[in-house]
């Protein structure tokens, strides 16, 4: 029994937040829209980012090789370069995305105006992560995020007819823009590229090798289904209360609804609990993402076990990249808009970085037995052509439906 | 006539981590110095210098103002091959950094957050 909750804490701490703003964002979107109907399509973003994350925790722990060193190797120079340019771009509009969501919970939970706790956050991040060693960052919002399981529980609440909720799981292609838009920002939001880049250099902070392949494959399917379970069960609650009567959300604030109607201030408060938890560590995953990348990708001293002294430039950076997400953040434009650019924008670069890792994953040279097996390589490849057709078919949909607003 | 195996090896130390014998990561081997025939590699080139010449013609022009251009010995240096002492998942030198001249964009004094209370 020990040492069963000593895994479960491990899993729950290496995933961090399980959701960020995005999840939150499209997931609630969708259900307002099209009630059940996209479930399908977070359960294919969480089987895609738990093969992607297998593969590159395995790479991470057999080679010593996390997402970006892998790029420079595999792709060289010039596009490897392509790749961290996209990703940085992305990952800095990530930043301020989270930073956003943390102040609006802030001000919801505070009743304070946003522009105020924009910065108070990012002040509270660099706190966090110059007080607690890198093991220590993680447990604290992967513990606090499980909050959100009052959204299951909502879900039990509501009873909803559960024949037309598992309808939805069925896959389904309907003709309109809007709807075409809604599976590939779900899908996008499920499979954001830094919670990989984020997850393998983690693997190297904590020295992984192979014996850590268990936990790795462990993480990959129970750390990732944690977090699909609390979207679907978003989509659920949004589908249940917001599609009958027509609402479109379009702030955070909307999100915790459900969960005020179903158990009152305490379910209004739990789940902003459980956002803010989430919506923080995926800032603090995003920033660190973009500075792991950075760093790899140009051959210097990185990580948070290293500390400032040992690697300063990585440190200097985390710092830049977390004024820039405030400086964004702080801009006036709707967090929500930035992160359905966010999301939209991280399928589009994609398959840069998906496809070396599924490479070297599948190289014996550099894996030996731990090289993708048959299932392995057919999941990867079957992945990365899903991710492709998406990607394509990403940008067209943002313009035909000018954003998703139809 | 090279052989497939020098190819391969020269493909495989391209855009590699290199580690310091302390283990410091100090940078990747952004180019690879052949010379004789048959060719043989001579020394490991390091530095954002050389990242311009990586690049194709069109964008090395930027690359080279942002970098600067290749000064040997400040933003491009010569690591003769003398000096790798072992390849695995990393390049490792004989050496520690500074004596190579390498990783000096690490060192702390050079940066306010060295001296961070956070170590």
């Amino acid at each position: 029994m020990k040492t069963i909750l000593k895994i479960a804490l491990g899993i729950i701490a290496a995933i961090g937040g399980f959701l960020d703003i995005g999840d939150l964002v499209f997931t609630t979107q969708a259900g307002a829209l099209f009630r059940y109907d996209l479930l399908w399509a977070v359960v294919l973003g969480v089987l895609g980012i738990g093969v992607y994350a297998e593969m590159s925790g395995r790479v991470a722990a057999v080679s010593g090789r996390p997402v970006f060193d892998v790029i420079r190797m595999r792709m060289g120079f010039g596009i490897g370069l392509v790749a961290l340019v996209a990703s940085t771009a992305i990952n800095l509009l990530t930043v301020a995305a989270e930073l956003g969501g943390i102040a609006i919970v802030l001000e919801l939970l505070l009743d304070a105006p946003y522009s105020m706790f924009v910065v108070t956050a990012a002040i509270a991040l660099v706190l966090i992560v110059a007080l607690l060693p890198f093991g220590g960052i993680e447990r604290i919002f992967g513990y606090g995020g499980l909050l959100l399981f009052v959204v299951v529980a909502t879900v039990f609440h509501q009873n909803p007819d559960w024949g037309d909720v598992a309808h939805g799981f069925v896959p389904s292609l309907d003709s309109s823009a809007l709807y075409l838009y809604f599976v590939v920002g779900v899908f996008a939001a499920t499979l954001m590229p830094y919670e990989v880049h984020f997850y393998s250099s983690g693997a190297i902070e904590e020295g992984w090798t192979e014996q850590n392949l268990k936990e790795n494959r462990l993480n990959a399917i129970l750390g990732y289904g944690i977090g699909g379970i609390l979207a679907v069960a978003l989509v659920i609650v949004s589908g249940y209360l917001f599609h009958p009567i027509g609402v479109e959300p379009s702030d955070l604030g909307t999100v915790a609804l459900p969960m005020q109607g179903a158990f009152g201030e305490t379910g209004l408060l739990l789940a902003l609990g459980g956002i803010l938890f989430c919506v923080g560590g995926a800032a603090i995953d995003s920033s660190f993402a973009a500075s792991y990348n950075l760093a790899q990708f140009l051959g210097w001293e990185w990580g948070r076990y290293q500390g400032p002294r040992k690697a300063p430039r990585f440190t200097a950076s985390w710092l830049v990249f977390l004024a820039i997400g405030v400086a964004v953040a702080q801009s006036g434009i709707n967090p929500v808009e930035i992160t359905e650019y966010s999301v939209v924008f991280s399928v589009v670069a994609l398959p840069l970085t998906y496809l070396p890792v599924l490479l070297i994953a599948g190289d014996r040279s550099f894996m030996s037995d731990f090289a993708n097996g048959r299932i392995a390589t057919f999941l990867g490849w079957l992945y990365f052509a899903v991710i492709v057709v998406l990607a394509l078919a990403a940008v067209p949909l943002l313009l035909i439906t000018n954003g998703g607003g139809g | 006539m090279r052989s497939k195996g020098e190819i391969y090896v020269v493909h495989r130390l391209l855009d590699e981590q290199i580690c310091d014998s302390d283990g410091r990561r100090v940078g990747r081997v952004d180019d690879i110095e052949l010379r004789g025939s048959p060719p043989r590699i001579t020394a490991l080139l390091v530095g954002e210098g050389l990242y311009p010449r990586r690049l194709p013609r069109w964008a090395a022009r930027l690359a080279r103002r942002i970098s600067g251009p290749e000064t040997w010995g400040s933003n491009a240096l010569r690591i003769p091959w003398e000096e790798v002492d072992e390849l695995s998942s990393t390049v490792k030198l004989r050496k520690k950094a500074e004596d190579l001249g390498l990783g000096m964009g690490d060192d702390p004094r050079r940066w306010i957050v060295g001296r961070l209370p956070w170590n």
